[in-house]
């Protein structure tokens, strides 16, 4: 199937998310879109599947013009999309999934699972993907599940596969199943759009890759006549960014520890996590997401009680202390989640950029605060930060990704507290917020603050931390310092640990 | 806004139709409805009517402020029937009892019904906290204990049998709220304001007010910043609750002088304030507009029907209209607790 965009143009208010942009996609090739955060490559994605409805320029599929009402209509053209949060039913089998809406029914009325379980099997089989029908979707793996949204969309005839972000979730071993997969559909004469902003990921699989940049197409090329360098150019528009200097710092005071903490939710309870990370030195937590990072993070930030062990923040003991209580003492905290955890999105710049601090000397009496007060200093953030957004009594919701980190991350660390948790502080911001973020963090470092990092990204923590621990299946690895370990070697980290571990639980569940 | 406006006018214009139509099928002369609409809600001898008005507005804009300040901080409180319930029958039972008059005991009175309803409104709490029943479902439950615990006080052990009404008996002229000098209306609406400008400044400056909302908005991001928000939902309920109480209070202290059984439950005041509260999406300052209209809605149709033979019927009509399309909005002032999107 052969589709194709012609000067697009979306526009939300004034702003062009979109611009005049045109793509061709031919069958049997995968395309990949990248881009930065906020490059538009999703708002022209929408398009293309019938999200967006409000555009102008022309879709053309098999050389004929047509204008999608709503998905559906792309979905019956033979389009489908696989998003970054799937859509499945957990409670329900993998076979009832991916057969909802579009199930096979006899002439009573009654849906033919025989039927359905046979095609599907029979696309199980000639993609080679690893599911078993039969099993809960609830109990599938993240990789997995990805493996149904794609069955899905395969058991419906699509012949033009978008996924987003596919391989954000996925440990590298499931990744190169995707991928496998993903060669198996080239090869049936499906067309397949990659949209990413990971590099070695599109020089690995694409055929053609588009960069999209502030909402322009910059280029649109075969791999063969492209680099490395020049994607990457296109990507953020000149020379890449010039690495971080950090002070020579000698740390030696402690200043959080934990003592053989065992965290209720983590895999392996009867491994105790122990780490120690000291005043002047970044320590970072490398992991794929959902190994654990979540529940150590909120033990330690007091979200979650811990069953044994003991945690000391600059000598005292805060097992049993709330999160206020361990905020005084001296703790702050960058969260994932900034639209749920980090802000409240209908509260002001204002309202959000004071909260833990809204019972000190100069915020409050304890009863009224001060607002002239406040609005000085979400004022002070807002510019020291380089936020923007209209004014500071502005609802956060109406601020970009990237602005809305920079305030969390601004409230965060004006307190100057001694320790600083960070979890995926640059998590889908554009470049130039992840280069201020990280400048940030290492001027706390250099002024002599404790910052615990956890991330995803391995080039973030390579680039930022000094000492590294890998978190893989609820289990923190040794130490590691920064200067001496490879991107190999924590790959290899975060994976080694998933069959022993394994066992171990099996062990457990015996009587 | 200029969206918000048209959908506003077209909202007026359907429902004026609608009343119209309504007026014609009970066979009645239109103009005249109208003009009676206006004469019963603001109108009468020397204000007579508007007087009645205010006194009416005054207990719907207190539930809508003590459901207001609940919604805001994000707890469901639809228990204000029973809160109301129960402060108006703890301050008729202390003003029973109560062995002295004037200022002082009205005083005392008033917050006794403020202390239970309080009380009843953290039942719902704690329900909450060590149970983990849901707010909306526990503050709604708590509403038909209320009323039969009211029910059975009035029948049985403070009853006034010579009157042969399930009621308390008379209280003491002494704690009677005082009236406006050459009026009919009581003071109670006094107290409702001063009410509400405390709300307004709580809610626009003060630390309490500050964090509920957070609390209210998202209750991640307050617990991950360090507010103690299970004691944060405690007060506000509490607080909500002895609003409703007040308000409870004031309708035993200045309009019946007794507790009579279902008093304070037939004219709907508290769902009627879960509305106005909800009508304006929880902006503070518009709750008070919000209770007039209602208050306004039932006296015209008092007038209507002395005067110009409509039955009150199609005013309960119009306002269960207006409340459909109030409906058709809840979800956007449900929506802002929840936060969803970029």
């Amino acid at each position: 199937m052969k589709a194709e965009l012609h000067e697009i143009s979306v526009k939300f208010g004034t702003f062009c998310a979109v611009n005049n942009v045109s793509l061709s996609f031919a069958p049997g090739e995968i395309h990949a879109l990248v881009g930065e955060n906020g490059a538009g490559k999703s708002t022209a994605m929408s398009v293309l599947f019938g999200l967006n409805t409000d555009y102008q320029g022309n879709i053309l599929i098999n050389d004929q013009l047509r204008r999608w009402k709503s998905p559906a209509d792309a979905i019956s053209a033979g389009l489908g999309m696989v998003h970054q949060h799937f859509m499945l039913q957990e409670t329900m089998s993998v076979l009832e999934n991916v057969i909802l809406c579009s199930e096979p029914v006899n002439k009573l009325g009654f849906v033919s699972f025989a039927a359905a379980a046979k095609s599907v099997q029979n696309l199980i089989d000639s993609y080679d993907l690893q599911i078993d029908q039969t099993q809960k979707v609830g109990e599938l793996s993240v990789g997995q599940r990805q493996a149904v949204e794609i069955l899905k969309l395969l058991y419906r005839r699509s012949e033009f596969l978008i996924l987003d972000e596919p391989t954000a979730v996925l440990t590298p071993n499931e990744k190169e199943e995707l991928f496998q997969s993903l060669s198996n559909f080239k090869a049936s004469g499906k067309s397949i759009i990659l949209i990413t902003h990971k590099i070695d990921e599109v020089m690995m699989i694409a055929d053609k890759v588009s960069v999209m940049r502030s909402g322009n197409l910059i280029s649109s090329k075969l791999l063969k006549n492209t680099s490395k360098n020049e994607i990457q150019q296109n990507i953020i528009g000149g020379s890449l960014p010039k690495p971080i200097k950090r002070k020579q710092m000698h740390p030696k005071d402690i200043s959080f520890e934990m003592q053989k903490v065992i965290i209720p939710g983590l895999a392996t309870r009867r491994k105790p996590i122990s780490l120690k990370v000291y005043l002047g030195e970044i320590v970072g937590i490398a992991g794929v997401s959902g190994n654990g990072q979540g529940p150590l993070v909120e033990a330690i930030v007091g979200l979650r009680n811990i069953l044994s062990g003991n945690m000391l923040l600059s000598n005292e003991n805060i097992s049993d202390q709330d999160v206020s209580a361990r905020r005084k003492i001296g703790l702050s905290y960058i969260p994932e989640d900034r639209q749920r955890v980090g802000l409240a999105l209908d509260a002001s710049v204002l309202e959000n950029s004071c909260v833990s601090q809204m019972r000190n000397k100069q915020f409050s009496n304890g009863y009224f605060f001060n607002l002239q007060h406040l609005c000085k200093f979400s004022e002070q953030l807002v510019s020291e930060y380089d936020i923007r957004v209209g004014s500071v009594k502005s609802k956060v919701r109406t601020m970009s990704g990237g602005n809305k980190q920079k305030l969390v991350v601004a409230r965060e660390l004006e307190q100057k507290k001694q320790l600083v948790i960070a979890e995926n502080p640059t998590w889908g911001v554009d470049i130039g917020a992840i280069n201020k973020i990280h400048q940030e963090l290492i001027k706390m470092r250099d002024m002599g603050h404790a910052i615990l990092l956890v991330s995803n990204e391995i080039e973030e923590i390579m680039g930022l931390s000094d000492r590294i621990h890998v978190m893989a299946n609820g289990q923190l690895s040794e130490s590691l310092n920064s200067d001496q370990v490879t991107a190999n070697k924590l790959g290899e980290l975060m994976l080694s640990r998933n069959e022993p571990a394994l066992s171990e639980e099996l062990e457990m569940m015996r009587p | 806004m200029t969206q918000r406006l048209y959908s506003l006018l077209a909202a007026s214009i359907l429902l004026l139709i609608i009343f119209a139509s309504l007026i014609w099928l009970a066979d009645a002369d239109f103009f005249k409805s109208i003009s009676a609409f206006f004469k019963g809600a603001f109108g009468g001898r020397k204000y007579a009517y508007l007087l009645v008005t205010i006194s009416r507005a005054a207990l719907i804009t207190g539930m809508a402020i003590a459901a207001l300040i609940a919604f805001r901080a994000g707890l469901f409180n639809i228990g204000g029937e029973g809160q109301l319930v129960i402060g108006g029958l703890a301050s008729a039972f202390v003003a029973i009892n109560l062995p002295f008059g004037g200022p002082a005991g009205i005083f005392l009175v008033l917050l006794a019904g403020m202390i239970a309803a309080g009380v009843w409104a953290m039942l719902a709490g704690i329900m909450k906290l060590w149970l983990g029943v849901p707010i909306l479902v526990g503050t709604l439950l708590l509403n038909y204990p209320a009323r039969y615990i009211a029910s059975y006080f009035v029948s049985h052990p403070l009853r006034d049998i010579a009157s042969g009404m399930p009621q308390t008996h008379l209280i003491e002229k002494s704690l009677w709220l005082p009236l406006l000098p050459g009026t009919r209306l009581d003071i109670g609406f006094i107290f409702i304001l001063f009410v509400f400008c405390i709300v307004l400044i709580y809610c626009y400056r003060t630390v309490g007010g500050y964090e509920a909302k957070m609390t209210g908005l998202s209750i991640d991001f307050a617990n991950a910043s360090g507010l103690k928000t299970k004691k944060i939902s405690l007060k506000t309920l509490a607080l909500s609750g002895a609003i409703a109480g007040l308000v409870g209070a004031i309708a035993v202290l200045g309009i019946h002088h007794r507790f009579t059984d279902g008093m304070l439950v037939q004219p709907l005041y508290a769902w009627t304030g879960i509305v106005a509260a909800l009508m304006v999406s929880l902006i503070p300052w518009a709750v008070l507009p919000a209770g007039f209209f209602f208050a306004a809605i039932h006296s015209g149709a008092s007038g209507m029907e002395r005067t110009a033979d409509v039955p009150k019927e199609i005013a309960i009509i119009i306002q269960g209209i207006i409340i459909l399309f109030v409906a058709s909005k809840v979800p956007t002032a449900f929506n802002q607790n929840i936060g969803n999107g970029k």
